[in-house]
């Protein structure tokens, strides 16, 4: 455990450093600390903030891909299956039919808000005397559906080029990261964060049904909302962040569970550092193989994780039976 | 013979999932501090009615009392604290040791933020002593037998320190040596710590050698219910599950045994 940690923080400051010094203007190792106001303002108004972005997004995505997986009793799960991203890419898409031109901003609050109204009216719809994973599954698997048929109509109404800036903002991309955007992602983060690992133990019980939950005294139900909330709260903020990265809140809890084990009070924090690696690790490497073009991270996110995971499978093939 | 108090009571209670009640108007004491064996055929609603005492289903009408209050007046942890339940076949979760797992069984007796503490440590190490699960603590659970699972829950549920302990056929799947392990860790359990204890069964002469009270159901309703000696006729087991049986002093125990004619079904319903 502690070596794990250990490692990933080790490999999430090389990828900071590695963020910051490479690019179409690359800097030397002593433009990094150095006076030069040029390479300042590279590093602390575009690079520094791009990857701070990339680590949040990737810590919000990962624990609330963690809960998803948890609430669901399925392995297959990731806030996606609860209708998130289809959500959030509708009300964008809704967004740039009805207004001319809208904002980044403001698309990134509709992709919120449209990940709130899914979430929520997924809730209302499976409760039926409480709710069950397989029926919120089903509902979730039929909003997403509806939502992405209702988007992919909108397109056809769009101005090309407002339609064209929403589907690169919906690959997913860290691009147009700034300050006030790790800010507010951060502070935004921060309180779903410390509730999901205060709510450990809640994650590890509701994972046995809800028959063995509830007779060892969990409200199963209860506990379920609210996790679908923190849920929510998490990758909604993400992906008014940054768009639609997909694969990281499925896979790096996956990868962690790896490492660590199923107990959460050792998974989130693990599976955050990994959604944060993986993510800062994308985006690099999106901006470098195709320079001067950039390759969303949403994009690069699969292309990595999926290898790595095949890998991770791979090398632990005798371990259990 | 005096009766010990009742433990679970419950009053005209029926219970039933969307339409129709699998359980109707139903009357029962399961007495303190012994062990009563709930049985009867499939579909007669053991299950049901074990779910419900657990508070797990809530009666459409009537009431269930543990120790004297109502069921519905408990708060969720603190019933748990009272009483548990081991499902009928439970699935853990992949990647589980049994340390972990029987761990689980402390959770009515966290806070939010109570620490692990030494009472929870304890409970767990009583509870894989006396099911002999401790030399396995360590062993992730898909790497065990069915009846070293079986037991493994079973730990789980004593690590839970309830008065009550509730089992939905604890010794199907089982062979005959666990069965007759389960049996005797549940006679124990009464005997030793006090327990209370409810459990589904099917053999009906294991029951009968190691249950102190023995209730039939049939289609909902309670058929019999008492000493074994006093509900196990050959009548009512005809009339419970329609086989004709000759009920017969157990050559070792002396407690009833039943074997079924070689015409086993009655000669008229």
């Amino acid at each position: 455990m502690t070596r794990g940690i250990v490692l990933l923080l080790v490999l999430i400051a090389a990828l900071m450093l590695a963020s910051i010094a490479y690019g179409d203007h690359p800097l030397a190792w002593g433009d990094l600390f150095g006076e030069d106001p040029e390479a300042q303002m590279i590093i602390l108004d575009l690079r520094l903030p791009r990857a701070l972005l990339a680590l949040l997004v990737g810590m919000g995505l990962a624990v609330a891909g963690a809960i998803a997986q948890a609430i669901l009793r399925n392995p297959l799960a990731d806030p996606g299956i609860l209708g998130i991203n289809a959500g959030a890419a509708l009300a964008a898409m809704l967004l740039i039919v009805m207004l001319d031109g809208p904002s980044i901003q403001s698309l990134a609050i509709a992709g919120f808000a449209g990940a709130a109204v899914t979430a929520g009216a997924l809730h209302v719809l499976s409760w039926r005397n409480g709710t069950t994973s397989t029926r919120i599954i089903l509902i979730g698997i039929g909003l997403s559906a509806f939502a992405g048929a209702a988007t992919t109509l909108l397109t056809a109404f769009g101005d090309i080029h407002d339609v064209q800036r929403a589907m690169i903002w919906l690959a997913g991309s860290v691009y147009h990261a700034d300050w006030s955007s790790v800010r507010f992602l951060a502070l935004w983060l921060i309180s779903p964060l410390a509730l999901a690992f205060i709510a450990a133990r809640e994650l590890d019980l509701i994972r046995f049904g809800d028959a063995a939950a509830l007779s060892l005294g969990q409200r199963a139900d209860l506990i379920r909302g609210l996790m679908i909330f923190l849920c929510t709260l998490l990758s909604g903020a993400a992906v008014a962040a940054a768009g639609l990265i997909g694969f990281v809140g499925l896979i790096a809890p996956h990868m962690a569970r790896r490492l660590v084990g199923p107990a959460h009070a050792r998974l989130l924090p693990m599976a955050a550092l990994i959604g944060a690696a993986l993510v800062m690790a994308a985006d690099l490497l999106g901006r470098s193989v195709i320079a001067p073009a950039q390759l969303p991270a949403g994009i690069t996110t699969a292309l990595i994780g999926a290898p790595f995971f095949g890998y991770l499978l791979w090398r632990q093939r005798h371990v259990t039976a | 013979m005096s009766r010990p108090d009742p433990m679970i009571t419950a009053q005209g209670i029926s219970v039933g999932y969307g339409r129709g009640a699998v359980v109707e108007d139903l009357h029962l004491a399961i007495p303190e501090k012994s062990f009563t064996a709930l049985m009867g055929s499939n579909g007669s609603g053991k299950s049901t009615l074990l779910r419900s005492l657990a508070g797990l289903i809530t009666p459409i009408a009537g009431t269930i009392q543990l120790a004297g209050r109502a069921l519905r007046g408990f708060a969720t942890k603190e019933l748990a604290r009272q009483v548990s339940m081991l499902a009928q076949g439970p699935v853990a979760p992949d990647g589980l040791t049994v340390l972990d797992l029987v761990r689980q069984g402390r959770y009515p007796h966290r806070s939010l933020f109570g620490r692990w503490s030494d009472a929870d440590d304890a409970a767990c190490t009583d509870a894989l002593q006396l099911t002999r699960m401790a030399d396995l603590a360590g062993h992730p659970l898909d790497s065990l037998s069915g009846g070293q699972r079986q037991r493994a829950w079973i730990a789980m549920t004593l690590a839970q320190q309830s008065t009550v302990l509730l089992l939905d056929e604890p010794t199907t799947f089982l062979d005959l040596a666990h069965q007759i392990d389960v049996m005797e860790l549940l006679v124990q359990l009464v005997r030793e710590r006090g327990k209370t204890v409810v459990a589904v069964l099917h053999d009906l002469n294991q029951a009968a050698r190691h249950a102190d009270h023995m209730v039939l159901l049939k289609k909902g309703r309670i058929a019999a219910a008492g000493r074994p000696p006093d509900v196990m006729t050959a009548d009512r087991i005809a009339q419970v599950f329609g086989v004709a049986a000759a009920v017969m002093p157990d050559p070792i125990a002396g407690t009833p045994m039943c074997v079924p004619l070689a015409d086993h079904r009655p000669a008229d319903e």
